[in-house]
């Protein structure tokens, strides 16, 4: 079943080439929340994580460009779209009004602008150790990497946690709608499940961010502490 | 002098359209390629008529005044479609659909049309549903019917309460097709005004574009009209606000007839007139019938409101006059009625245009839930435009003039009496006599679009000799000529009355005297109140704007215009038939008891009228010879 | 009653446009909002001046015709109605009423509140329909459809094809109106033999003619006169990613140039 490319250039067929990279992206983005979810049962296990995930360096840099390859593939699309969009009303109401759209369905380009610059920042921050110079790269008592100390260090920061609220604010908003959108797009209809499909956006959205801000307040409370 | 052959075959009713086809010429599929055939109207009967010609193969040009084809009034009915195909295996025949046809007409149609109409009936159900129309159907599948219009048979095809609708957008996607093959060129926002003649066919129109403005001429081989009715002369109406009669009234200035364009339907149940403002009037479902009971105080000028009215001072006025029939009476025998009970001052409401339809039996007896489930949304719509709940007090209504029987004469082929002008659906006269059954006009429109005329004009093609003429022939100049001085005289004559307000005035004479009830002291006097009109019309309206302009007003003032002068062949024709029947009803021609009294020994004839300059219309007489059918009376008591 | 209009006035598609404003003294409750309208027009051309243009035709809500957004709303504050079904007691006496156009490159402004809708006439002559020759077909209940398919398929049938879905989008997208007629007929028996080519013909009309597309902000059926399902929206997309797996119409051809003699 090869899939002819130019299916793929029409409006609709970059729609889902745009909910399939932003479904793959949702499915890490879960899965990096519940990984990190280990920082709750301490230094060892999150540290015991993070070389179970450097242990397998082809696999991590698979889905590493994977990832990349997948967010490059959503934010080019997005950018053709919303330019199309834009361009096909030229001339603005002078009132609107909404009935029905829902705010984060309405700011979605704003949500991912906001989500791109807080990833980008995150990966700098934690991944790239570019951001914060306080931060140090040490081994733990088992001389893995302390990846755990080097969390709970950023997020003591008000400035950095701050940062990172804002930014699962951004994450949130765009998953409500993304979710069930990329559901739609996809042609997922069926009326047994239609609440269903409605429910997964605002779902989802509430899981992850719920898990992600957990860990924030956790640290900066003091609940996980080094 | 004009000569009205009506084309009929000779023979058995139930072969004559056969031997037709057989014995119509064909055209080659190459000469078809070189024919044009123009098609105004995208209604059931343009749009089918366009489609089907395109896919024989013509070149078809099919204009509208709609921004699209899919717009045109067939869209708003909403009843439902007659075909005798006895699915239900309850006695119905294409004989018995004959029957009822001519009968519902009063016996003023002709045998061999209607018996052709119940004929193609069943192709049509075919053919729509091969197009896609979701019918409503039964829980194993099959087609869904209901009894519609007082007939003892369940015949009736439809999609919910929007079967024109869906019916129209069947046409509309085939003519989509045939637009897509290239075989048909569509131009919407174009109205016709005038009809190019030459050597005595007709050979184009002249259209202005409503866009720009600009007027032209498109030559063809035939015209086809399919412009529908002119119920919108009498200004209030349940048809569209654009729908008019000038395409073919321009067409009877040029020499085809007109025929019986006294025979005007009246709907009864319409929500009725709320102030002067008020620019149309909608019409209610007749299903309300079934249950809703219709009455007014007895005692005159009684301004109760109705609950204060104790039973023993109502008139249930159609179940006193019509035991048998009660609140479901005929379209035209109720409209009189609730017309009658209002001249003698008892009528409610606004104005004491209206009489109640009252629910009050049926809730007591089944239950207010009933009765909102199954008119529930006929309450809404009653509620959002008189603003009062019909589940507490009861209904007004009030007839409204909603389909015209009249039309251009045409013979059996449905050609008029120009050569070359064939005129299909609501425009033309043909199949309903002086009144129309529920669920009929949706019938003819297709059967004359899809069935009929693309046969019929295929003949007149093959054997016709036509000249080959383009833009610049003298008579297409002539007829361009004219349609732009009358653009010009109406934007120069600057005065002081809208268009509304003449269109109003019309209308209101028409109404009261030659409307539901006519008789020859009223029509003699609107005889001569009509030209006074129409004189100040031409000295005092006021067309703002340009003519080279998108100008809505324009297009308007120019159809006032004709109806201003239609009204006047309306209220002919009415004073020449001397005795009522069907739809029409002469106050100096009835029963003791009120009933209208038919003459057949004077006028079992088609009334066709010829346009004579200067002078009053000249008529023509069709008779109506019936060999099948023996004439009755209506009888409803 | 009297209300405070600003319209949409633009004298042609090239022109620049503005909201003028005018007073409707005299409303009574019980007119119509078209009506409302003709009697501000009358007002005007008893001035000698040019009316406000506006489309409407059958005022009963079925012809589509009418098509004005009344204070960023199309077809006004009510739900599941047109314009032309609206009535001025809708409205508290004195209320200040902006009325404009529909807004998409795709329909440009003919005149005041005057659109060119044919974009839309074009996408169903891209694919619309079901080919199919008049004469010759089955009868009526040689298919047998279920009660329930019918019924779904009216529900998206009931499309008028005013527009509104489009001028309620904030990207001007007509998923809604296309979506409707592509599932009434891939529901139905009769349409499926063209079932993959028509949705793709349908959406690359719908790119040719400068639409957006649809974000599924479900705007379109909140203001949609006949009620019409986003489910459709589904449908649809989901007949188009399933025209690109099946074609309809797959080359035959024989694997060796000799198979067959000449």
């Amino acid at each position: 079943m090869a899939l002819p490319s130019n299916h793929f250039r029409s409006s609709v067929g970059s729609k889902v080439v745009m909910a399939l990279s932003g479904l793959g992206l949702v499915i890490y983005v879960i899965l990096h929340m519940l990984g990190n979810l280990q920082v709750f049962q301490g230094s060892h296990a999150f540290n015991g994580y993070a070389v179970f995930l450097r242990d397998m360096p082809i696999l991590l840099w698979t889905a590493r460009i994977g990832l990349l390859s997948l967010a490059a593939f959503h934010i080019v699309l997005a950018i053709q779209l919303t330019l199309r969009n834009r361009h096909a009303r030229p001339v603005a109401y002078a009132v609107r009004e909404y009935r029905q759209a829902s705010f984060s369905s309405r700011t979605m380009a704003a949500s991912g602008f906001v989500l791109l610059f807080f990833i980008i920042f995150h990966l700098f921050h934690l991944t790239a150790d570019m951001i914060d110079p306080s931060s140090v790269d040490r081994l733990d008592v088992e001389g893995h990497r302390d990846v755990y100390g080097k969390l709970v260090h950023a997020f003591q920061n008000p400035f950095i946690m701050a940062l990172y609220l804002a930014g699962q604010l951004g994450l949130g908003l765009h998953l409500n709608h993304a979710v069930t959108s990329s559901l739609q797009t996809l042609g997922f209809e069926y009326v047994a499940f239609n609440r269903l499909f409605k429910a997964a956006g605002p779902t989802v959205a509430l899981v992850v961010v719920l898990g992600n801000v957990a860990i924030i307040l956790a640290v900066f409370l003091g609940i996980v502490h080094g | 002098m004009m000569k009205l052959d009506s084309k009929i075959p000779p023979g058995p009713l139930e072969t004559k359209w056969d031997r037709r086809r057989f014995s119509e010429k064909l055209v080659s599929p190459n000469n078809k390629r070189k024919i044009t055939v123009i098609v105004v109207g995208t209604g059931l009967a343009g749009a089918s008529a366009a489609s089907t010609l395109g896919q024989l193969g013509y070149q078809v040009e099919c204009f509208c005044f709609q921004d699209s084809p899919r717009r045109a009034h067939s869209i708003a009915a909403q009843g439902g479609i007659n075909a005798a195909k006895n699915y239900q295996d309850d006695g119905d025949s294409v004989g018995r659909l004959f029957y009822d046809t001519i009968k519902g007409g009063d016996f003023r149609s002709r045998e061999a049309n209607v018996y052709r109409l119940a004929q193609v009936s069943t192709q049509i159900i075919d053919q729509c549903v091969a197009l896609g129309i979701p019918f409503a159907r039964e829980y194993g599948g099959q087609l869904a019917n209901r009894s519609f219009g007082g007939v003892q048979v369940s015949r009736t095809f439809y999609c919910r309460g929007q079967t024109g609708q869906q019916l129209l957008l069947g046409a509309y996607s085939a003519l989509c097709w045939q637009v897509e093959q290239g075989q048909v060129t569509m131009r919407p926002r174009t109205e016709m005004l005038d009809l190019v003649m030459v050597d005595g066919q007709a050979r184009g129109i002249v259209v202005r574009d409503l866009v720009t403005g600009r007027v032209s001429i498109h030559t063809a081989h035939a015209v086809v009209l399919a412009t529908g009715g002119y119920s919108n002369v009498y200004y209030l109406s349940t048809n569209a606000s654009g729908s008019n009669v000038t395409a073919t009234y321009r067409a009877w200035k040029q020499g085809a007839a007109f025929a019986n364009p006294c025979f005007t339907q009246i709907h009864p149940t319409a929500i009725p007139p709320g102030d002067a403002s008020q620019a149309k009037l909608t019409l209610m479902s007749e299903s309300l019938r079934n249950d809703g009971r219709l009455w007014v105080p007895k005692m005159a000028r009684d301004h109760r409101p109705p609950e204060d009215i104790p039973a023993a001072e109502r008139d249930y006025f159609l179940e006193r006059r019509y035991p048998r029939f009660g609140n479901l009476a005929p379209r035209d025998i109720a409209s009189r009625a609730v017309k009658a009970v209002c001249d003698e001052d008892r009528g409610v409401g606004p104005g004491g245009y209206g009489v109640y339809l009252d629910f009050a039996d049926v809730v007591a007896q089944q239950g207010f839930d009933v009765v909102r489930e199954r008119y529930g949304n006929l309450f809404d719509m009653y509620q959002r435009i008189t603003g009062e709940d019909a589940c507490h007090a009861p209904m007004r209504i009030y007839p409204a003039p909603h389909y015209t029987m009249g039309g251009l004469w045409v013979d059996y082929n449905l050609m008029s009496t120009i050569p070359g002008l064939f005129v299909i659906g609501e425009a033309n006269f043909a199949d309903h006599g002086a009144n129309r059954l529920g669920a009929s006009s949706l019938m003819q429109g297709l059967a004359d679009g899809y069935f009929i005329l693309p046969y019929t004009i295929g003949h007149y093609l093959a054997t016709a000799k036509l000249i080959s003429i383009d833009e610049d022939h003298r008579e297409s100049r002539a007829a361009l000529q004219r349609v732009t001085s009358r653009v010009s005289r109406l934007l120069n004559v600057r005065g002081r009355r809208t268009a509304a307000s003449f269109h109003r005035e019309v209308g209101r004479l028409l109404w009261n005297h030659c409307g539901m009830s006519r008789n020859e002291e009223g029509l003699k006097s609107t005889l001569t109140s009509i030209p006074a009109l129409r004189e100040e019309f031409w000295r005092n309206v006021m067309v703002p704007g340009l003519g080279e302009a998108f100008n809505q007003e324009l297009e308007y003032a120019g159809r006032v215009a004709d109806y201003l002068e239609f009204a006047e062949l309306l209220c002919h024709d009415a004073l020449h038939r001397e005795e009522s029947c069907g739809a029409h009803f002469r106050e100096e021609y009835q029963t003791a008891e009120g009933e209208p009294q038919r003459d057949d020994s004077r006028f079992a004839h088609v009334a066709v009228w010829e346009y004579r300059e200067g002078t009053s219309p000249i008529l023509h007489k069709e008779p109506l010879a019936f060999e099948f059918v023996q004439p009755t009376t209506r009888s409803y008591q | 009653m009297k209300f405070t209009l600003n319209i949409w006035r633009q004298k042609g598609p090239d022109e620049r446009g503005r909201l003028v404003t005018y007073e409707a003294r005299d409303v009574s409750s019980g007119m119509s909002f078209l009506e409302m309208l003709d009697s501000v027009n009358q007002g005007l051309i008893a001035k000698g001046e040019e009316p406000v243009a506006f489309e409407q035709d059958c005022r009963e809500g079925i012809c589509g015709s009418c098509s004005l957004v009344i204070n960023g709303i199309p077809h006004g504050p009510d739900r599941g109605i047109t314009t032309c079904q609206l009535y001025m007691r809708r409205f508290p006496d004195g209320a200040v009423i902006t009325i404009e156009p529909w807004r998409a490159r795709a329909f440009p402004i003919i005149k005041d509140l005057v659109v060119d809708r044919r974009a839309l006439d074009r996408i169903m002559q891209a694919g619309g329909y079901i080919s199919v020759h008049t004469g010759g077909a089955v009868d009526g209940n040689v298919l047998l459809i279920s009660k329930d398919q019918a019924e779904t398929a009216m529900d998206a049938a009931a499309c008028i094809g005013c527009g509104a879905c489009v001028a309620a989008c904030k990207n001007a997208s007509p998923a809604l109106f296309v979506g409707a007629k592509v599932s009434h007929l891939a529901l139905l028996p009769q349409g499926k033999p063209e079932r993959t080519s028509r949705v793709k013909a349908m959406l690359e009309a719908v790119d040719r003619e400068g639409f957006g597309s649809c974000g599924n902000q479900n705007e379109c059926e909140a203001v949609c006169p006949k009620r019409i399902s986003v489910r459709f929206i589904a449908t649809l997309n989901r007949e188009y990613l399933w025209s690109g797996v099946v074609e309809s119409g797959l080359p035959a051809e024989p694997e060796s140039p000799h198979a067959e003699s000449a």
